[in-house]
């Protein structure tokens, strides 16, 4: 954040750090935040799980949050930023498993292996929460909510990952890839019809196993048939009924 | 501005456009706003990192900017007296040759830079004087720029020239065809003899006018003329002459340049006997004499120093809402990444400007030692963005909106430049701009004055004066 606002000055749209959590509560864009809404939640066990919470960061783009092979420790939540998932190949090409927005968990991949599968790179400044997995997994067997929201999180992970496979065009994957974007800032209360892309062209490419150039080149379609418009890393969606249109054999699959 | 106040009195639009005594009062030295922030701003500790670091953020655009090349070639065969472009004096056309090793060198290292379906959209020659290339050398020089970068082949792309028709026959001119250039400019400055001489540049209408035929002939997209006033010996009677030799030449765009003499900064100038200049009563007079002639004779005033033909590109963009303001005046192709290849040339890389070395033993080492040889420039942050902004609109359409400005940069207008209205009151007052709730509009008069309007939004002018960095009037 910068510490020095001009006067007039209104904060971008998503790029807000949350910071609104305290010692009962956790910040409202938070993918964690459910564990809260139970009745009747014992305040001490919750007073517990928030100790467990560690802030970290800021990242500057390109630093790592986790590596792969490193031992797994910790699940993070993103909590400002955008953080992309990627493997490497043995012949050290790169393959981009995601992209993590605030109030999204990161790290949920690597419970089995007890290692991070994959690096997390900040793809501009990044802020996390930092949950001790051996702490958490302690709580959570006090803590009923704490178990079903892993849970969740965990089936929720697994089910991202499918979404993007299959036959589709170029067409049907960018406005598939857009809209979901779109879905996902809303759910964290940020606006769904203009957001800003953190992650390249290039990265974006390899998410949606595209050329580049096809990536612009359909982009420029979609803007020269007025249904998005771009503006730098800028995007607005202007028509979402016909992406939703374009998108419908991924999105009702 | 406060020196300047009047009473507030309703101005009716349809008085004259053009007020002598208005323009006088502000005659005040300022930018010329082809950047924003001004290249004096432009600082050493930005180096070819950020240049490169600039190049790979813009590649990583969903949509990336095409390109625009400007290539500076700063060979001249004799000098004339008020230039103060940098450039090199020879009559000896090997001596480019160095050069071109040089800027070969330079292409091969930024072009691979750049990602290959990022088209080249715009290209324009400019120096110095590009036709002190002969034909072999044009045709290797472009042979480079199309290998190493991706030319765009549709008729929309604008590749341009400078010429100095004082040594450019119809061949030249329709070898340049031939290679794809479709829009020449053509330095005239002023066709009375004495003016020629008090200046060295003898140069006739015909010679002029043969170049410009046949590029009309060979189908070229645009033909601009550059005239300079306030330059030796002028007078308006004589002024008017040239005007009327200039509108029978019919071209499709005329630069009018007010002359800037700063003999302490640009060496050639110190040739010009200060006595022969014209004083600023006559400056105004040859100023109102060319915008008078220019928009009779059916020209558009685009703004500052540009006029174009209704159904010229420039006119167009500006209709449109497409006009740029960059490094050449006014430009259709602002949406482009702007890589200036050269000695002393300018790129505008995302938010960046940088420029390369202002002389040749510096360019030529960073070169040598396969460097890109970017000695300085700047990153533009967020209040520089918002204030290049509001300068474009208000410089390129007259017109600002606030409510699309205020979406566009998240912020609330009215707070954000609490300051800069107060000043723009000022001069509101005295009829160059009309401050609405809902726009700033600047008035007919107020288009002549588009660099004291422009001076408002400049935050970094206060800091540069202190700094004793010299601008030039903006009469």
């Amino acid at each position: 954040m910068k510490d020095t606002q001009h006067p007039g000055r209104r904060p971008p749209a998503n790029t807000i750090v949350a910071d609104d959590g305290d010692d009962l509560r956790f910040c409202s864009t938070c993918a964690f935040g459910s564990v809260c809404l139970p009745a009747g939640v014992d305040k001490t066990a919750l007073r517990e799980l928030h100790m467990l919470v560690e802030h970290a960061g800021p990242y500057r783009a390109g630093e790592h949050v986790f590596r792969s092979g490193e031992p797994f420790a910790a699940i993070f939540a993103v909590r400002g930023g955008v953080v992309k998932t990627r493997q490497l190949d043995d012949d050290g090409r790169e393959q981009v498993l995601g992209f993590h927005l605030p109030g999204e968990m990161i790290g949920l991949n690597a419970i089995h292996a007890e290692k991070y599968p994959c690096d997390a790179i900040a793809l501009d400044t990044v802020f996390v929460c930092r949950f001790s997995f051996p702490a958490l997994a302690t709580l959570a067997t006090k803590m009923p909510g704490v178990q079903q929201q892993l849970f969740r999180l965990l089936s929720a992970d697994i089910g991202k990952a499918s979404l993007l496979a299959g036959d589709y065009s170029a067409d049907e994957r960018l406005a598939a890839f857009l809209l979901l974007l779109a879905d996902r800032f809303a759910a964290r209360g940020f606006s769904a019809k203009a957001f800003r892309l953190e992650m390249s062209r290039g990265d974006i490419a390899n998410y949606l196993r595209l050329a580049a150039e096809t990536v612009s080149r359909v982009l420029r379609r979609l803007q020269d048939q007025k249904l998005i418009h771009v503006e730098g890393r800028d995007v607005e969606l202007l028509d979402r009924a016909s992406l939703q249109d374009l998108a419908r054999n991924i999105l009702h699959q | 501005m406060s020196q300047h106040r009047r009473m507030k009195t309703a101005l009716p639009h349809s008085s004259a456009q053009f007020d002598p005594a208005l323009i006088a009062r502000y005659d005040v030295a300022g930018p010329r706003y082809t950047s924003y922030p001004a290249a004096p701003q432009f600082h050493g500790r930005f180096g070819e990192a950020d240049l490169r670091a600039a190049i790979r953020a813009s590649n990583g655009d969903p949509i990336p900017r095409r390109l625009s090349v400007y290539v500076h070639v700063p060979f001249c065969l004799s000098p004339c007296f008020y230039c103060g472009c940098t450039r090199v004096i020879t009559r000896d056309v090997s001596k480019a040759d160095v050069y071109l090793d040089r800027l070969y060198r330079e292409i091969e290292l930024i072009a691979p830079q750049f990602d290959r379906d990022r088209t080249l959209a715009q290209l324009h020659f400019g120096g110095g004087t590009p036709n002190f290339l002969d034909e072999r050398r044009m045709a290797d020089l472009l042979d480079s720029l199309a290998t190493n970068f991706s030319f765009d082949r549709s008729p929309q792309r604008e590749f341009g020239i400078e010429i100095d028709p004082r040594q450019c026959d119809p061949d030249y001119v329709r070898m340049l065809a031939r290679h794809g250039f479709n829009r020449i400019s053509v330095g005239i400055q002023d066709f009375d003899p004495d003016v020629q001489k008090a200046v060295n540049r003898i140069q006739s209408v015909e010679q002029t006018r043969a170049v410009l035929d046949t590029a009309r002939e060979c189908g070229f997209r645009s033909t601009s003329v550059d005239l300079i006033y306030g330059l030796p010996k002028q007078t308006t009677l004589q002024f008017a002459r040239t005007l009327d030799q200039v509108i029978a030449l019919a071209p499709d765009r005329v630069a009018c340049y007010a002359y800037a003499h700063l003999p302490e900064r640009f060496k050639a100038q110190r040739q010009i006997v200060a006595a022969d200049l014209p004083d600023a009563p006559t400056r105004l007079k040859l100023l109102g004499l060319s915008v008078e002639k220019l928009t009779a004779a059916g020209y558009r005033y685009i703004g500052m120093d540009h006029f174009a033909r209704p159904g010229d590109d420039l006119a167009q963009a500006q209709d449109a809402g497409t006009l740029q303001r960059n490094f050449q005046g006014y430009s259709t192709h602002g949406d482009c990444d702007l890589i200036g290849l050269g000695m002393s040339s300018i790129s505008h890389v995302g938010s960046t400007f940088s420029q390369n070395a202002r002389d040749l033993p510096t360019y030529y080492a960073a070169l040598d030692a396969g460097r890109l040889p970017v000695v300085r420039g700047l990153t533009l942050d967020d209040d520089d963005l918002i204030r290049a902004d509001a300068i474009q609109q208000l410089m390129c359409h007259g017109v600002l909106d606030i409510a699309s400005f205020e979406r566009r940069h998240q912020l609330d207008f009215n707070e954000y430049f609490a300051a800069e209205l107060a000043r723009l009151r000022d001069i509101e007052c005295d009829g160059l701009i009309e401050v609405g709730a809902d726009r700033l509009h600047v008035t007919s008069r107020g288009r002549f004055l588009l660099r004291i309007i422009a001076m408002c939004f400049d935050a970094h002018l206060a800091r540069s004066e202190a700094a004793g960095t010299r601008y030039s009037k903006a009469l």
